[in-house]
């Protein structure tokens, strides 16, 4: 009987995380859903799970989900690829060149701290509420943890490989290709790993402010009409989307740097 | 009181003569390293330099190497001036100096494709430079895996791949523990026997210098120049029995008086 019972608690043990975990999210919609047991409904501020759920699946029936995530998705590829694209070259050029360094360190702290979002109407102004406006928040929202990232890794480089590739003959080409960028990389996906989080949030803002379509809007859309069922099954959506963006980065980088000292 | 024996015994190979090299760091004082420093290597030849601390010894590598211009002095290499880092010198590192995100294999291959060697060509050469330091096997093993031994293995593979005609080695083993020390020194030998290359070899251990060495350098403190060089008459090839003959410690005992008056603690 022993012998029967030893496996089963290894398995128990070994996926307690996911088990315990997932308890906690299972017993905070079940807490949700029972407090309207005593509580009377008022569908006008509030939802409940069982409610939230039904609308889910209603809005992806009707496919309305899929088209508002394209809608959302197009300029917060844009607005990262932006940022990676402005941000890292930013960095490592901080960080190679003491004196750009220096004199943008101070600059780009003070925005990278302020409420760039608070710029958001403003944007709206100037760029309209289209893609373009949405993908310039974006970017402003992530581009500075490119940016901060690489500064960091390029500031990390091992002076010693720079001098070992110096000494097999390799040329300021080779300083880059061989040692500054795979030694950046790491710092880069870190710094995707905070992005991709503020990317949703640059998202979510802009389309608050002023769109047509897209999660935030939506969002804002059904708060209006009180149909909180699927105000919150959109949230739900977000949600899960920044799970599986973040964990996705998470295992990006585990399968990327194999060289890196599992600590 | 000129160091004797330093200069003009051989047909030279390397020749430095009045090194001069000063640090300048900003804001702060400047520290000279090298003052008239002079020293000839013959072909094939294995010259260890000793000294204490800070003497210099391990900046004079870096110029050797070409890393480090000096301030005036003239260093030739095969009657070639020393002018930047070239494919006749490879150095092996106190610190490995391995590109951690490159496999034993690549790390290996990292001197012949900065030469700009085809990468067939390049494998079969690092194969070659890694069966020899007994790292078969391990071709693909990231340097966060291999043992400190191990990883000095791989930099002196490094080394030694894009075929250099001088090895210079800068503490190479000081970053080893004791026993690993020792295995490494027999098996330096090996591979200095099979390749014959010139071996510049900076240490602190005296015994470590001897019994590798055909003469030992020893410089002065800051700003080093050199004091004295020890032939060491022991026969090749060595064993580690070598170590407890009394010629042996004779010649650690001379060596060491001559570095005690340079040691400040």
């Amino acid at each position: 009987m022993a012998d029967a019972a030893a496996p089963r608690t290894g398995l128990l043990r070994s996926n307690r995380r996911i088990l315990l975990g997932s308890l906690s999210v299972l017993a905070f919609f079940v807490a949700w859903q029972a407090v309207f047991l005593f509580v009377p409904l008022n569908s006008l501020f509030l939802t409940k799970p069982s409610l939230m759920f039904a609308a889910l699946v209603r809005l992806t029936m009707s496919g309305q989900v899929f088209f508002d995530l394209g809608a959302s998705a197009a300029p917060f590829a844009y607005g990262l690829a932006a940022s990676v694209l402005i941000g890292v070259p930013t960095g490592i050029l901080m960080g190679r060149r003491v004196r750009v360094g220096l004199a943008l360190d101070p600059l780009f702290t003070v925005l990278y701290a302020s409420p760039l979002v608070a710029l958001a109407p403003l944007v709206v102004i100037f760029l309209g509420v289209g893609v373009t406006g949405k993908t310039f928040i974006v970017f402003l929202l992530t581009v500075f943890d490119f940016v901060f990232n690489a500064y960091a890794g390029v500031r990390a480089v091992d002076p010693l490989l720079l001098n070992v590739v110096r000494s097999f003959g390799g040329a300021e080409k080779d300083l880059y290709l061989k040692v500054i960028f795979p030694s950046v990389m790491p710092y880069i996906v870190a710094g995707a790993r905070i992005g991709v989080g503020r990317a949703l949030i640059g998202i979510l803002i802009g389309e608050f402010f002023a769109a047509s379509e897209g999660v935030g809007y939506e969002i804002v859309r059904f708060g209006n009409f009180f149909a909180l069922d699927s105000m919150f099954a959109y949230i739900l959506v977000v949600t899960l989307i920044a799970i599986v963006l973040t964990q996705g980065v998470r295992w990006a980088e585990r399968a990327a740097f194999p060289w890196r000292v599992e600590s | 009181m000129f160091a004797q024996g330093v200069v003009g015994l051989m047909s030279a190979y390397i020749r430095g003569r009045n090194v001069n090299l000063t640090f300048r760091p900003p804001n702060r004082a400047p520290v000279r390293a090298l003052h008239d420093f002079d020293v000839e290597v013959k072909e094939g030849e294995f010259l260890s330099i000793v000294g204490p601390s800070g003497c210099g010894k391990s900046t004079f590598l870096s110029i050797l190497l070409g890393l480090i211009k000096p301030d005036s002095g003239e260093l030739d290499l095969h009657g070639r001036r020393i002018d930047g880092p070239g494919t006749d010198r490879a150095m092996v590192f106190q610190e490995f100096g391995l590109l951690p995100w490159r496999t034993v294999q690549h790390n290996v291959e990292l001197g012949l494709q900065l030469k700009g060697m085809p990468a067939a060509q390049r494998r079969n050469v690092a194969q070659h430079f890694i069966r020899m330091v007994g790292l078969v096997g391990f071709e693909s093993h990231y340097p966060h895996e291999l043992s400190g031994g191990m990883k000095q293995r791989v930099g002196i593979a490094r080394a030694l791949a894009t075929d250099p005609e001088v090895l210079l080695m800068d503490e190479p083993f000081a970053a080893l523990d004791a026993q690993t020390r020792d295995l490494m020194q027999v098996e330096l030998l090996r591979i200095w026997h099979d390749t014959r290359k010139t071996v510049l070899f900076v240490t602190h251990q005296i015994d470590e210098a001897i019994y590798l060495s055909d003469r030992v350098l020893v410089m002065t403190k800051r700003p080093g120049r050199a004091k004295r060089i020890f032939a060491v008459d022991l026969p090749r090839p060595r064993d580690y029995e070598m170590r407890v003959t009394p010629q042996f410690n004779e010649l650690k005992l001379e060596i060491w008086r001559a570095l005690e008056d340079e040691i400040a603690v």
